[in-house]
């Protein structure tokens, strides 16, 4: 089975035909998508910026990593689930959108990242858990953990004004379509993307 | 308003941005979301505190004095990007149920937040030996996160309108 053929069958799959079809599930979806990105990003700043000795320079680092951290991991994990789910609606515009293939990478990338910081700055913690900012290899993970999360963010929404939704939902009675503006309908694309 | 929206959308700087829209409205919709995770992860941390489950080594003032700039920070930079997402694209976002109820929640929300911060103030220790531990102020601090939420909701629901059905002004000629 080829790729092609794989994205196909995801697509058919019955999830994937039940939140296209259904008026209110995709914007759901994409709704909780958003929160728990916000999540994400909001608690990893916090971090970051510790590490960075930009705020709570004063609290040991240990101590915020357990406060905060298992929020990161439970928002991350809404997260993939709610983008799973968006992707099996329309899985081979995805596979093939640019954005959305460097966005992976950069989630790759992130996960990389987080393996330099447990083998250097990670590694020595309790030498430096209250200093006011960690080590210079901490801080170059934290840096580039705020630009990669940063651009996860643009290549997201850049996905959006790229891929044509296949939600084919259907209008409900007395609804005039005419009035929609920027409502992207199933299928082809234009010159000036429609988005959402 | 959809007259108020149609003007809006003559005006320079909003010709300006329809006509960059292929990068313009990215971009200030990416500092829009930046904003969202710095207010909800800020609203989330003195929630947290307030019931408990996180910063108990901080004391309550410690924790807002550290997050509520922060929070009223990422706010401004909403009502700014907001407001320019308004001047570029006036009619997908005014002539819509969700954007209104947004609207609403956010100025409920962020009064909430405000009466909150000058009450500690004004409260201090009390707010640390007792109030913090008061189901009623637990509840008030879960349902402002939960409105957070809602206004996240709602402002992706702007795009798709139509879901409210005759309630959305979108749908009516």
């Amino acid at each position: 089975m080829d790729v092609a053929a794989i994205l196909k069958s995801i697509e058919a799959s019955g999830l994937a035909t039940r939140i296209r079809e259904s008026l209110f599930l995709f914007p759901l979806i994409e709704s909780t998508h958003v929160i728990g990105l916000a999540l994400v990003f909001g608690t990893i700043a916090i971090i970051d910026l510790r590490l960075l000795g930009m705020a709570s320079t004063q609290r040991p680092f240990t101590r915020m990593a357990s406060d905060i951290l298992k929020w990161t991991w439970a928002a991350f994990a809404l997260t993939a689930l709610t983008g799973s789910l968006m992707f099996i609606t329309n899985a081979s515009v995805y596979y093939h959108n640019f954005f959305f293939r460097t966005k992976m990478a950069l989630l790759v990338l992130t996960g990389m990242n987080l393996l330099v910081f447990e083998r250097t700055a990670g590694r020595t913690i309790h030498g430096w858990d209250r200093d006011p900012s960690a080590p210079r290899s901490g801080k170059t993970v934290a840096a580039l953990s705020l630009a990669i999360w940063i651009s996860i963010i643009v290549m997201g929404r850049l996905i959006g004004f790229t891929t044509s939704r296949a939600v084919v939902a259907p209008p409900p009675a007395g609804v005039n379509f005419d009035d929609f503006l920027g409502t992207p309908s199933g299928g082809g694309t234009s010159a000036t993307p429609p988005h959402d | 308003m959809k007259q108020f929206a149609d003007w809006l959308s003559t005006t320079s700087p909003s010709v300006f941005i329809q006509t960059h829209n292929s990068w313009v409205i990215p971009t200030i919709q990416s500092i829009h979301i930046i904003g969202i995770g710095v207010v909800l992860g800020s609203a989330l941390m003195i929630c947290l505190r307030i019931l408990g489950w996180a910063g108990l080594d901080q004391t309550l003032r410690q924790t807002t004095s550290r997050f509520g700039p922060w929070l009223t920070g990422g706010l401004w930079l909403m009502l700014a990007t907001g407001i320019l997402m308004v001047i570029g694209e006036p009619v997908r976002e005014l002539v819509t149920f969700s954007f209104w109820l947004k609207m609403f929640l956010v100025a409920v929300s962020t009064l909430i937040a405000a009466s909150f911060q000058i009450n500690r103030r004004k409260h201090e220790r009390r707010w640390e030996e007792t109030l913090m531990q008061r189901r009623s102020i637990q509840g008030l601090a879960i349902l402002t996160f939960l409105i957070w939420l809602g206004i996240i909701i709602l402002g992706r629901l702007i795009a798709y309108d139509h879901i409210w059905g005759p309630w959305s002004p979108a749908t009516k000629a």
